[in-house]
C-alpha cells in the first residue's frame, strides 16, 4: 500500500513537472517515461525533453525507439544521458519531424549521425564535404565511389530500401544541424543540394546494375536545375534535371540513346519507386525541349540545335540554373557551357517583354483562393514571385554583366546588390525575409517529409512549427507576427527590386556607391514595358531631383507608380502625364499628402494618367481634381438635384456672365472628370453613367440659362416678356448621354400674358443665342455644344417657338418621325410651369390613344431601314458600328421606341424617355418576350460601354469597335478585359449585339 | 519548336529545296499559297511572315494591321509534281494577329477550338472521308456542259482506262506526301471517281483534303484531263459527295463502342449521333455550301435529303457501317450529307460540334429508319418524325442564321461573313435565267 501510494505521489508530481515543462498530455508522458527503456534516463535528460518543440511527439517517438529493444536503442538512451549535444539534436528533430522519427525507430543505430565526432571529419556530418556524401550513398547501394561509372551490387529490392535508408540518415543529420544547431538556411538548402546530387549519383549506380550493357555503351550526365540546380534545394521537393548523352566509342548514335533513355528511366524509377523505406522524391525531367512530349535524353548537338532555334524564354530562365549533379560531370559541364551564352542573350530575343510579362502574370495570377492567406509559394510576394523577379533581373542585365552570373537565389540579390542594380538596404531586407519564409517553408515540410507550401492552421502544428523557429514565450503570436512582418517586406519587392533602382539612376548619389547605368536603366524600363525608356527617365530625373520635400515624396512613391503605369494600356503617357500634374500641384500640401501616403488615391491617378487620354486632359486643366481619388464616396456621381442647385449658386455669384459661365463649366468639369474615374475604376454601372452625365449637362444649362437670361435683360434694361423653357431631346433627353454626345435640345418660350408676341420672340431668340453663346466661348474647360437640330422643320425652321406655335405646327404637320423624336423629350431647364404645359401638349402625340396607326408603324419601319442603308459610313463594318450598325444603339432603342408609341397610351410604365426601363416596362406588359429584353438591354450595355470607353482611351469620339490592335487592346483593358483577351471583347461584342439584332428583326421588322 | 521543325530544316538542307510554299485555306476553303526562300523560314517559324489579310476572302476586318502566317512544322511535305531537284516544299500555316494572337478568322483555327473543346470533354475527333470526285476532258467552256472522259460505272475496271492510270498515279503521289489511301475505285457517274483517305485526326485529315484536292488537279493536268469537286455536274449522274466516318477516342478508347449494345454504339454514341440529327440543318449551309450543293442533296439515290439515321440504310442522313466484331475501335457513324466542295476545317468543326451538343445534352436517340426514305411519301415521312434538310442555298442561311451552336463554333467574325458572302451568292443566283427556263417556257410563253 504504501509503497503503491508513494509511486502514485511520485508520479504526481513528475506529472505535474512533466505539465509545466510543456507536455500537453502530461499524464500519458508519465506512462511512457515508465517505459523499461527510458525508466533510466536522468532528470537532465526528462526535463531537456521539454524543450524539444513538441514534447509529447518527442517522447512518444523516443519511447517507440525505446521499445524496439535493439542494441542502437539502448546505447542512444545512454547517449541521452551522457552527450548533451546528442541530447539536445535528438530531441530538436524528433519533436519536429514525425517522418524522420519514424526512419529513428526503423533504424535506432543511426543515432550516431547525431553525434559530434571530431576525429572522424573536419566538418559535421550534416555539411560534410560533396565527395564524402557521395561515397557514402555509392557504398550504401554496394558501388564503389572510386571507379568511374560506379555500378551498384544489383537494383534488388533491397538495394531500393539500402539508398533510401542512407539518405534518410543523411537528411536526418541535416535536419539536427538545422533546427538544433541553428544553421542558416543557405547552409541548410545546400548541404539538401549536396544530398540530392549524391542521391542520383546512387541513383544512377542502380541504373548501371539493371543495364549493364547500356551503361557500357554511353556517357551520361545528370543536370540539375531549378531550386536543385541553385543549389538551394527543400526538405521535399521535385528535383528538375535533364539528361544529356553522348555515344561511347563506336556505339551509333541512336543505339546510345536507346540506352541512355533506358539508364535514365532506371534513376528515376530508382528514387520514386515505393519500398518498404518509402520513397525519396520525384525526379521531374519535365524542363526538357518539348517538354513531356520531347525525348528524355538528347545529345549536345541536339540540345544546342533546339535551344538555339526554338526554345522560348521560361526555358532561358530554367537553364539559369543548371548545373552539373551526377553522372559524367566533364559531359554535364560541356553542356553548361553550351547554354550559358545562350541563357544571357535571352533577353535580346524578340518576344522577350510580352513573355515575360506573360510569364509573371502567371506567377501572380496562380493562387488558389482557398489559401491564398497560407500560401507561401504562390501569388504576389510569394516564394516563387521573390525568385522569378530576381531571375528576371538577371536576364536583363546578366547579358552585359557577367557578375550577375550566380544561380542562387541569395546570391545573386547579393551581387544584384553589391552592383548597384539593387538599393542594398533592400537587398539585404527582402534577403532577409526571403531567407525566413524559407525556414518556415522548411520547418512545415520536415514534419512529415511532404511536399507542401501552406502554413497549416492547427494551433499544436503551429506551437511545433513556432517553438523549432526559437519562438518560445507565446510562439503562435510570436511567429504569426514575424511572418506578417516579413511577407509586407516580400510584398513591395516588385518595387524594391524593379523600380527604386531606376531612380538612384537618376539621382546624385555619394561617390564611389554602385548605381544603376543609363544602359542598364533603359534595358530595364523596356523589359518593364515602357517604349520610350530614354523620356521615360528624363521624366523620372526632372520629379526627382532637387532637395524639395515634393522631391523627397516622389523619391518614395515613384518606385510604386511605376509598377502601377506599368500594368496600364500605355505606362509612358502615364508617367508623362504625371510630370505634369505634378509641375501644376508640386507644392500644394494636401498633394503632398496625398501622394506621401501612398493611398489608393495615388494607385488610382496612375491607373487614370495611364489609361485615359480624356480623363487625364480633364485633370490636366484643373489638376486639384485629383483629391476625389482619395474617396470612394466622392467618386459616386452626384445627383441632378444636387447639381443644379450647385450650378444655379455658382451662376448667381457673378455679375458678368462670361465670368459667371465660367464657373459653371468647371462645376461641369469636375463633375465630368468624376464619372470618367468612377467609370475607368468600374465603379459604376454603365447606365448610372448615363444619367450622371445627363445631369451634369442639365445642370450646365441651367446654370447657363441664368445668366444667358440676365444679360439679355440687362441689355434690354427691363425684364423678359417671355417664359422660356429648355427641352432636351434624344440620348439627352434618356438620360444616357455618352462623353462624346452633344447635348440634343428645343427651345420653347411663352409670352407674358401683355407681351408683345414680337418683342417676346426676339428676346427669346436673344436668350437662346446667347445660352449657346455662353456654352461655347472659350475658357479652360471644355465646350458643350448644344444642337437643336430636332426642332419641328429642323435647321430650316425657327430656332425657337412659342408653346402655341409648337402646338399648331404639331397639329397640321406632326409626322411619325417627330412623334418618336417626341418620346425622349424632356423639360431640363426654364419655367417649370411651361414644363409641364409643354408635357401635356405633346403626350397626346407620342403616347396617341389606341397606338399610332398601322401607316405610320410601316414609316417607322422604313425610315429606319432606309437609314441602316444609308447613314452607315462607306466601308465601315456595320458588325462593328456601336450606333448605327446591327444589333447596335439605334436597333434597340428603336424597338422600345415602337412599342412605346404602339402601346404606351396603356402602359404607363412605357411612358419613359429610358430605354432600359422602357424594356422593362415592355416585358412586364406582356408586350416583350423577356429573353428578347435581356438581349437588347446586353447590346445597349456592351455598345454604350464600348463608345464610352473608346472616349475615355483616345480623348477622341469613335462610333467604331476598334480594329487597331493597340487601340482595341487598350480598350478591352478598360473594360475589364484581361491583357492579351482584345480577340475575346470582340467576339463579345459581335456575338451579344448579333442576338440583339435577331430580336430586332422579329419584334420591330415583323 | 519540335524535331519536327529541326526536321523541316534538315530536310530542307538534305533535298535542295529552294521554295517552301506556304499553305492556308480562306473563310470559303480555298487554298491559298505564298512561296518564300528557306532562308526565311527560321524568321517564319519564330514570328510568321507578315500578309495584307485584306484581300483573302473572310480575312479582312478582323484587324487593320496585317496578319501573319505561321508555319506548322507538322504539315512539312515535299511536292512530288514539280521534278525533284531543286524541289519545293510545302507547309500549312496558322493565321496569327500582330500580336500574335491566333486570328479569328483562321478556318484552321476554328477547328482548333472545336477540337480543343472536345479535348476538355476528354475527346478526340477522328474522321476518315470518302471523296469523289469528276475527271472531265479538258477544254470545257465556260458555261458549257463538261464531258466526263468515260462511260463506265461503279467499280468497273478499264484494263488501260484513263481513270485506272489517273488513280495510280494521283494514289502513287498521295503517299508520297504522306497520305494514306484507304480504298479506291470508279464510282456509279461516267467519269466519276471515288478515293477514300485513311482515317486520321479531324485537323489531319482537314488538311490533307486541302491537299488532296490540288494532287488531284495536278495529276489531271499532267495527264490532259481535268479532275471537278463540283457537287453536281451532272443533271442526270449521280453528285459527288464527301462521306464521312466519324468517331470519338477517349484515349486509345473508342468512346462510340459498348460490345452487346445494340449496333455496339455506347450511349455517347447514340447522343453523338442524335446531336447531329437534332443540328443538321443548321450546319448544312457549312457542309454544303454552294448553290450547286443543293442539287446533289435534291436529286435522289444516295445523297440524303431527309434527317434520320438507319443501320446500312444508305438513304440516311447518318448511318451507321456494319460491325466488324474483331474490330472494337472502328465503331464509327457516317455523315453522308457533306459534299467534296466544303470548307473541311468549317465543316468539321460543327459536325463535332453538333455531336458534342448532343453528348453534352444527353440527347436521346430517335428510332432508326429502315426504309428508303426518298421512296416514302411526303406524309409518311412526317408520321415517322423525319424531317427534310434545307432544300436550297437559301434556305440553309436562313435555318443558320438563327444558330447559336454554329454562332459559337465558327466565331462571331467568321459566321457573320459566311453569312454574308453566302446570302450574296444566293442573289446572284437567284437572278439567273437558266436553260431550263428557256427551253421550256420560250417556245410557249
Amino acid at each position: 500500500m504504501t509503497t503503491e501510494g508513494t509511486h502514485a505521489a511520485r508520479a504526481g508530481s513528475l506529472q505535474g513537472r512533466l505539465a509545466r515543462l510543456g507536455f500537453v498530455d502530461a499524464a500519458r508522458a508519465v506512462r511512457l517515461l515508465s517505459d523499461p527503456g527510458l525508466v533510466g534516463l536522468d532528470d537532465a535528460a526528462v526535463d531537456d525533453l521539454g524543450l524539444a518543440p513538441d514534447p509529447d511527439l518527442a517522447l512518444t517517438t523516443l519511447s517507440r525507439i525505446a521499445e524496439t529493444r535493439a542494441r542502437g536503442a539502448d546505447a542512444f538512451v545512454a547517449a541521452l544521458d551522457s552527450d548533451v549535444v546528442v541530447r539536445e539534436r535528438a530531441y530538436a528533430v524528433l519533436g519536429t519531424s514525425a517522418a524522420l522519427g519514424d526512419h529513428l525507430v526503423r533504424h535506432p543505430e543511426d543515432w550516431v549521425v547525431l553525434r559530434s565526432d571530431p576525429d572522424s571529419d573536419e566538418r559535421p556530418v550534416a555539411f560534410a564535404s560533396p565527395e564524402s556524401v557521395r561515397a557514402d550513398l555509392l557504398r550504401a547501394v554496394g558501388a564503389d565511389p572510386a571507379a568511374s561509372g560506379p555500378s551498384a551490387g544489383d537494383a534488388g529490392a533491397a538495394t531500393y530500401a539500402a539508398l533510401r535508408s542512407a539518405y534518410r540518415r543523411r537528411l536526418l543529420a541535416i535536419a539536427a544541424a538545422d533546427i538544433a544547431d541553428g544553421a542558416t538556411f543557405i547552409d541548410v538548402s545546400a548541404a539538401l543540394s549536396d544530398l540530392a546530387d549524391a542521391t542520383l549519383e546512387a541513383a544512377l549506380a542502380i541504373a548501371r546494375a539493371e543495364h549493364p550493357a547500356d551503361a557500357a555503351a554511353v556517357r551520361l550526365a545528370v543536370l540539375a536545375l531549378g531550386k536543385c540546380g541553385g543549389h538551394e534545394l527543400n526538405y521535399i521537393s521535385d528535383v528538375d534535371v535533364l539528361f544529356v548523352a553522348e555515344p561511347a566509342d563506336g556505339v551509333d548514335e541512336a543505339d546510345a540513346l536507346r540506352s541512355a533513355t533506358r539508364l535514365a528511366q532506371a534513376l528515376m524509377r530508382a528514387c520514386i519507386a515505393p519500398t518498404s523505406e518509402g520513397t525519396i522524391w520525384e525526379v521531374d525531367p519535365n524542363l526538357r525541349p518539348e517538354g513531356k512530349n520531347g525525348a528524355l535524353v538528347r545529345t549536345l548537338a541536339s540540345y544546342e540545335g533546339y535551344y538555339r532555334r526554338w526554345a522560348s524564354t521560361w526555358e532561358f530562365q530554367a537553364l539559369l540554373k543548371t548545373r552539373p549533379a551526377a553522372g559524367d560531370l566533364e559531359l554535364g559541364q560541356a553542356f553548361v557551357d553550351l547554354v550559358t551564352p545562350l541563357v544571357w542573350s535571352a533577353a535580346d530575343r524578340p518576344n522577350f517583354v510580352e513573355d515575360v510579362q506573360a510569364m509573371r502574370r502567371r506567377v501572380e495570377d496562380n493562387v488558389p483562393a482557398k489559401d491564398a492567406d497560407r500560401q507561401l509559394k504562390l501569388g504576389r510576394g510569394g516564394l516563387r514571385d521573390v525568385e522569378f523577379s530576381v531571375q528576371l533581373l538577371q536576364l536583363v542585365h546578366g547579358r552585359s554583366d557577367v557578375m550577375l552570373h550566380s544561380a542562387t537565389t541569395m546570391r545573386a540579390l547579393e551581387s544584384l546588390a553589391t552592383w548597384g542594380y539593387v538599393g542594398r538596404d533592400d537587398a539585404s531586407a527582402l534577403a532577409t525575409s526571403y531567407a525566413f519564409l524559407r525556414t518556415l517553408e522548411h520547418r512545415i515540410q520536415v514534419h512529415r517529409l511532404r511536399r507542401t507550401h501552406v502554413i497549416p492552421d492547427g494551433e499544436d502544428d503551429l506551437r511545433r512549427i513556432a517553438r523549432s523557429m526559437g519562438y518560445r514565450t507565446h510562439p503562435v503570436v510570436e511567429l504569426t507576427d514575424a511572418l506578417r512582418r516579413h511577407r509586407l517586406e516580400v510584398r513591395r519587392l516588385h518595387e524594391k527590386l524593379f523600380y527604386r533602382p531606376l531612380l538612384n539612376a537618376v539621382a546624385r548619389l555619394d561617390a564611389g556607391e554602385a548605381r544603376l547605368t543609363p544602359e542598364a536603366a533603359r534595358q530595364r524600363l523596356e523589359a518593364l514595358g515602357y517604349t520610350d525608356p530614354a523620356g521615360a527617365l528624363h521624366h523620372l530625373e526632372a520629379l526627382t531631383s532637387g532637395v524639395t520635400r515634393r522631391a523627397a515624396i516622389q523619391r518614395t512613391l515613384l518606385p510604386v507608380m511605376l509598377g502601377w503605369f506599368a500594368s496600364a494600356p500605355d505606362p509612358d503617357a502615364g508617367l508623362l502625364a504625371f510630370r505634369r500634374m505634378s509641375d501644376a500641384l508640386g507644392s500644394s500640401p494636401w498633394y503632398l499628402r496625398l501622394l506621401r501616403d501612398e493611398s489608393l488615391a495615388a494607385q488610382r491617378l496612375a491607373t487614370v494618367l495611364a489609361s485615359s487620354r480624356y480623363a487625364s486632359d480633364l485633370l490636366m486643366r484643373a489638376p486639384e481634381a485629383v483629391a476625389m481619388l482619395a474617396d470612394d464616396d466622392e467618386l459616386t456621381p452626384r445627383s441632378r438635384e444636387a447639381l443644379v442647385v450647385e450650378a444655379l449658386a455658382a451662376a448667381r455669384r457673378y455679375d458678368d456672365p462670361d465670368v459667371g459661365v465660367a464657373a459653371v463649366r468647371a462645376l461641369r468639369r469636375r463633375e465630368l472628370f468624376r464619372t470618367s474615374v468612377a467609370e475607368l475604376l468600374r465603379l459604376s454601372e454603365v447606365d448610372e453613367c448615363g444619367v450622371a452625365l445627363s445631369g451634369i449637362a442639365a445642370a450646365t444649362i441651367v446654370g447657363a440659362l441664368e445668366l444667358a437670361q440676365l444679360a439679355v435683360e440687362s441689355e434690354r434694361g427691363s425684364s423678359l416678356p417671355t417664359r422660356f423653357l429648355v427641352v432636351a431631346m434624344g440620348r439627352f433627353g434618356g438620360g444616357e448621354l455618352g462623353f462624346a454626345s452633344d447635348a440634343d435640345v428645343l427651345f420653347v418660350h411663352d409670352p407674358l400674358p401683355d407681351a408683345d408676341e414680337r418683342d417676346a420672340h426676339e428676346a427669346a431668340l436673344a436668350v437662346a443665342g446667347e445660352l449657346r453663346r455662353l456654352l461655347m466661348i472659350p475658357t479652360p474647360d471644355p465646350a458643350l455644344e448644344v444642337d437643336a437640330s430636332l426642332r419641328p422643320e429642323g435647321r430650316n425652321g425657327p430656332l425657337v417657338r412659342t408653346l402655341g406655335s409648337y402646338a399648331a405646327y404639331y397639329e397640321r404637320w406632326s409626322s411619325a418621325w417627330e412623334s418618336q423624336a417626341l418620346l425622349r423629350a424632356e423639360p431640363v431647364a426654364g419655367d417649370e410651369e411651361l414644363g409641364r404645359r409643354f408635357v401635356e401638349l405633346i403626350d397626346p402625340m407620342r403616347y396617341p390613344v389606341g397606338g399610332i396607326p398601322e401607316t405610320d408603324v410601316r414609316e417607322i419601319r422604313r425610315l429606319k431601314a432606309r437609314m441602316e442603308a444609308e447613314r452607315l459610313p462607306r466601308g465601315a463594318d456595320p458588325g462593328l458600328h456601336t450606333k448605327l450598325g446591327r444589333g447596335g444603339l439605334s436597333d434597340v432603342e428603336w424597338v422600345a421606341q415602337l412599342l412605346t408609341l404602339q402601346h404606351g397610351h396603356e402602359v404607363p410604365g412605357l411612358r419613359t424617355t429610358r430605354t432600359l426601363p422602357a424594356l422593362v416596362a415592355a416585358v412586364d406588359a406582356g408586350l416583350l418576350d423577356p429573353d428578347d429584353a435581356d438581349n437588347l438591354a446586353a447590346a445597349w450595355r456592351i455598345a454604350t460601354r464600348v463608345r464610352d470607353a473608346v472616349m475615355l482611351v483616345k480623348g477622341k469620339a469613335g462610333d467604331m469597335v476598334p480594329t487597331d490592335t493597340r487601340d482595341l487592346a487598350a480598350v478591352s483593358l478598360v473594360l475589364g478585359y484581361r491583357p492579351g483577351e482584345s480577340g475575346v471583347l470582340l467576339d463579345d461584342y459581335r456575338r451579344v449585339t448579333r442576338r440583339a439584332r435577331g430580336v430586332v428583326e422579329r419584334v420591330f421588322y415583323a | 519548336m519540335d524535331k519536327q521543325t529541326e526536321f523541316v530544316l534538315r530536310t530542307i538542307e538534305e533535298r535542295d529545296i529552294r521554295f517552301v510554299r506556304l499553305w492556308f485555306t480562306d473563310v470559303l476553303g480555298m487554298l491559298k499559297s505564298v512561296a518564300i526562300a528557306p532562308a526565311e523560314l527560321e524568321g517564319a517559324f519564330a514570328e510568321g511572315i507578315g500578309f495584307d489579310g485584306s484581300a483573302i476572302e473572310g480575312f479582312a476586318r478582323v484587324s487593320e494591321s496585317d496578319m501573319l502566317a505561321k508555319p506548322d512544322p507538322s504539315t512539312f511535305q515535299v511536292l512530288p509534281w514539280r521534278g525533284e531537284t531543286p524541289g519545293t516544299g510545302r507547309m500549312f500555316c496558322d493565321i496569327l494577329m500582330p500580336d500574335g494572337s491566333p486570328s479569328y478568322a483562321d478556318p484552321r483555327h476554328v477547328l482548333k477550338r472545336a477540337l480543343a473543346k472536345a479535348a476538355d470533354l476528354g475527346f478526340s475527333f477522328y474522321t476518315h472521308p470518302e471523296i469523289e470526285f469528276f475527271l472531265l476532258e479538258h477544254g470545257t467552256k465556260r458555261g458549257e456542259s463538261p464531258t466526263p472522259i468515260d462511260e463506265v460505272g461503279y467499280f468497273d475496271h478499264s484494263p488501260h482506262g484513263q481513270g485506272y492510270d489517273f488513280r495510280r498515279q494521283a494514289i502513287t503521289m498521295l503517299e508520297a506526301m504522306g497520305i494514306s489511301v484507304e480504298f479506291s475505285h470508279h464510282e456509279g457517274a461516267p467519269g466519276q471517281q471515288e478515293i477514300d483517305l485513311r482515317y486520321a485526326d479531324a485537323l489531319t485529315t482537314a488538311d490533307n483534303i486541302m491537299t488532296f484536292r490540288l494532287v488531284m488537279k495536278e495529276v489531271a493536268l499532267e495527264q490532259g484531263v481535268y479532275a471537278s469537286f463540283m457537287p453536281k455536274p451532272f443533271a442526270d449522274h449521280p453528285g459527288s459527295g464527301m462521306h464521312t466516318h466519324l468517331s470519338l477516342f477517349e484515349g486509345d478508347r473508342n468512346a462510340f463502342h459498348e460490345p452487346g449494345a445494340d449496333y455496339q454504339l455506347s450511349k455517347v454514341g447514340r447522343s453523338f449521333i442524335a446531336g447531329l440529327l437534332a443540328h443538321a440543318p443548321e450546319i448544312t449551309a457549312v457542309t454544303n455550301q454552294w448553290v450547286n450543293s443543293y442539287k446533289r442533296l435534291g436529286g435522289g439515290g444516295e445523297a440524303p435529303a431527309y434527317v434520320c439515321w438507319g443501320h446500312n440504310n444508305r438513304s440516311a442522313l447518318v448511318r451507321i457501317p456494319m460491325y466488324k466484331p474483331s474490330k472494337g475501335n472502328a465503331t464509327r457513324v457516317e455523315f453522308r450529307s457533306i459534299d467534296t466542295a466544303a470548307n473541311p476545317y468549317l465543316a468539321f468543326a460543327v459536325m463535332l460540334a453538333a455531336g458534342l451538343k448532343g453528348i453534352e445534352g444527353g440527347y436521346e436517340l430517335p428510332p432508326g429508319a429502315e426504309d428508303d426514305v426518298w421512296s416514302l411519301t411526303e406524309s409518311e415521312r412526317r408520321a415517322l418524325g423525319i424531317a427534310p434538310l434545307p432544300t436550297s442555298l437559301g434556305q440553309a442561311i436562313t435555318v443558320m442564321e438563327r444558330s447559336e451552336l454554329v454562332a459559337e463554333t465558327l466565331g462571331e467574325h467568321v459566321f457573320d461573313f459566311f453569312l454574308r458572302n453566302k446570302r450574296a451568292e444566293w442573289q446572284e443566283y437567284r437572278r439567273q435565267v437558266t436553260p431550263f427556263e428557256l427551253t421550256r417556257y420560250l417556245p410557249v410563253l
